[in-house]
């Protein structure tokens, strides 16, 4: 029985991913403070990683059609291993959201809101992304391509108003960083913006046709990570090495831009962006979280769990870490070190187990 | 504190007669508990009590039982 009613065609689950990489645009600067001015580099080895990982998503949700994460779970490991494996996926969804409205909080706080209270924030950020889940997953896939393309419009007119000031000498030395540091980074990047498309397999199942869906994964994950690659150039070829004292190399850069003393203080273009894909993306963490739970406790809809999930989620965002240090550090270690096997070996694992077992049973018609 | 109430009584008035009234008592018991625990964690917030972190536990775990972790610096 499928909890979601709603159907999404492929074209939607293309802009669905490439907005809700783009979400992570100011996650990069993890990756910066490690990897300096090669961060352009690890991103696209990050990507060459994780393509086959997040292809093999799209596969996995093409094997199982109208079958989400929880219910492949269940029918690839069993009743018992299945639903621990759920639950540990659960627990990725409820800290990556959390982590995510905290993102907004600390980025209003800092940049563009100082004086309003931190709970504030978090509390009417949630509660807007409850409001968009609760419309179901059709609306949002109805109004994804929006999202992709603010992204794309920000990132790609900051980078062009920007060019004047650009020095490429600042991407000089190459290969100088320890190869530890590059792994790290490489690491980060595979995780936050590219694997974290993991929770696409919570929403594959509602597509309508599953014939075009690894290719527009591969699209959809392609547009978002160019995104990503011209932000990471950007900010190296605008701040040099200085990127990694600011807390957000993307606000220093922006704030830059001066065109005849027009076109100033455009950092307001990164909140606008920002605060819209960060709401894209965490619309759909508590829509999958929502779903999961769900699935596990075998209810007929979502909908109750919603609100009570986004009140959770604020708690958790306002007290999970204690500053944005201590965000980038438990991140850069334990953050992307649990994850790592919900991402990389799981669902690849699960594909495999699938094809030699023959599963699912009642699409071959082997099944009694 | 009221506006927590506040917010909480909203939750529950928004939820609660539709589950009753279409009978979903297992989506009424799982919306109960997952409300009990967002209003004792709001609660423990408003009155600053520290919120255990999941995040401190999972680094605990981590980097100083299995001693996983990348070298600093």
């Amino acid at each position: 029985m499928s909890i979601e009613k709603g159907r999404i065609s492929s074209q939607q689950l293309l802009f669905l991913i490439s907005g809700f990489v783009q979400g992570s645009v100011l996650l990069i600067d993890f990756t910066v403070g490690i990897t300096e001015q090669q961060t352009w580099m690890v991103l696209l080895a990050g990507l060459a990683i994780a393509v086959p990982v997040i292809l093999s998503y799209a596969a996995l949700a093409k094997r199982f059609p109208g079958m989400n994460l929880v219910q492949i779970n269940d029918m690839v490991y069993g009743r018992f291993l299945g639903k621990a494996i759920s639950i540990y996926y659960i627990f990725f969804f409820s800290m990556t959201l959390s982590f995510n409205i905290r993102d907004v909080g600390e980025l209003y706080i800092t940049f563009l809101m100082q004086d309003t209270p931190f709970i504030f924030l978090l509390v009417f950020f949630a509660a807007t992304c409850a409001y968009a889940v609760t419309k179901g997953i059709e609306v949002l896939a109805r109004v994804s391509h929006l999202f992709a393309v603010t992204g794309l419009f920000v990132t790609f007119s900051t980078f062009i108003l920007l060019i004047d000031q650009m020095d490429f000498s600042n991407f000089l030395p190459l290969f100088e960083l320890p190869f530890i540091r590059l792994f790290q980074g490489i690491h980060i990047v595979s995780i936050i913006p590219f694997g974290e498309t993991v929770i696409f397999l919570m929403i594959m199942g509602s597509l309508n046709k599953t014939e075009h869906a690894v290719k527009n994964t591969f699209l959809g994950l392609l547009i978002g990570a160019v995104s990503l690659l011209v932000v990471a150039v950007r900010n190296t070829a605008v701040l040099g090495r200085t990127q990694t004292i600011w807390t957000s190399p993307s606000f220093q850069s922006i704030r830059l831009i001066n065109i005849g003393t027009v076109l100033t203080r455009m950092d307001f273009l990164i909140g606008i962006a920002q605060t819209v894909l960060i709401f894209f993306k965490c619309s759909l963490f508590l829509y999958a979280l929502a779903v999961a739970l769900s699935q596990l406790f075998g209810l007929k809809s979502y909908l109750p769990l919603v609100l009570p999930l986004a009140g959770i989620e604020v708690i958790i965002a306002a007290t999970v870490f204690q500053s944005p240090v201590d965000h980038a550090v438990i991140t850069q270690n334990a953050g992307i070190i649990y994850s790592a096997p919900l991402i990389f070996v799981i669902p690849p694992l699960s594909l495999w187990i699938a094809k030699i077992r023959g599963l699912p049973k009642f699409e071959t018609g082997e099944g009694k | 504190m009221i506006y927590l109430l506040l917010i909480y009584a909203f939750i529950a008035v928004i939820n609660v007669p539709g589950l009753i009234k279409r009978r979903e008592w297992r989506e009424l018991a799982a919306f109960s508990v997952l409300y009990v625990i967002a209003f004792a964690l709001s609660l423990m917030y408003v009155l600053d009590i520290p919120v255990p972190s999941p995040m401190k536990g999972l680094q605990h775990l981590i980097v100083d039982i299995l001693g996983i972790e990348y070298p600093q610096g």
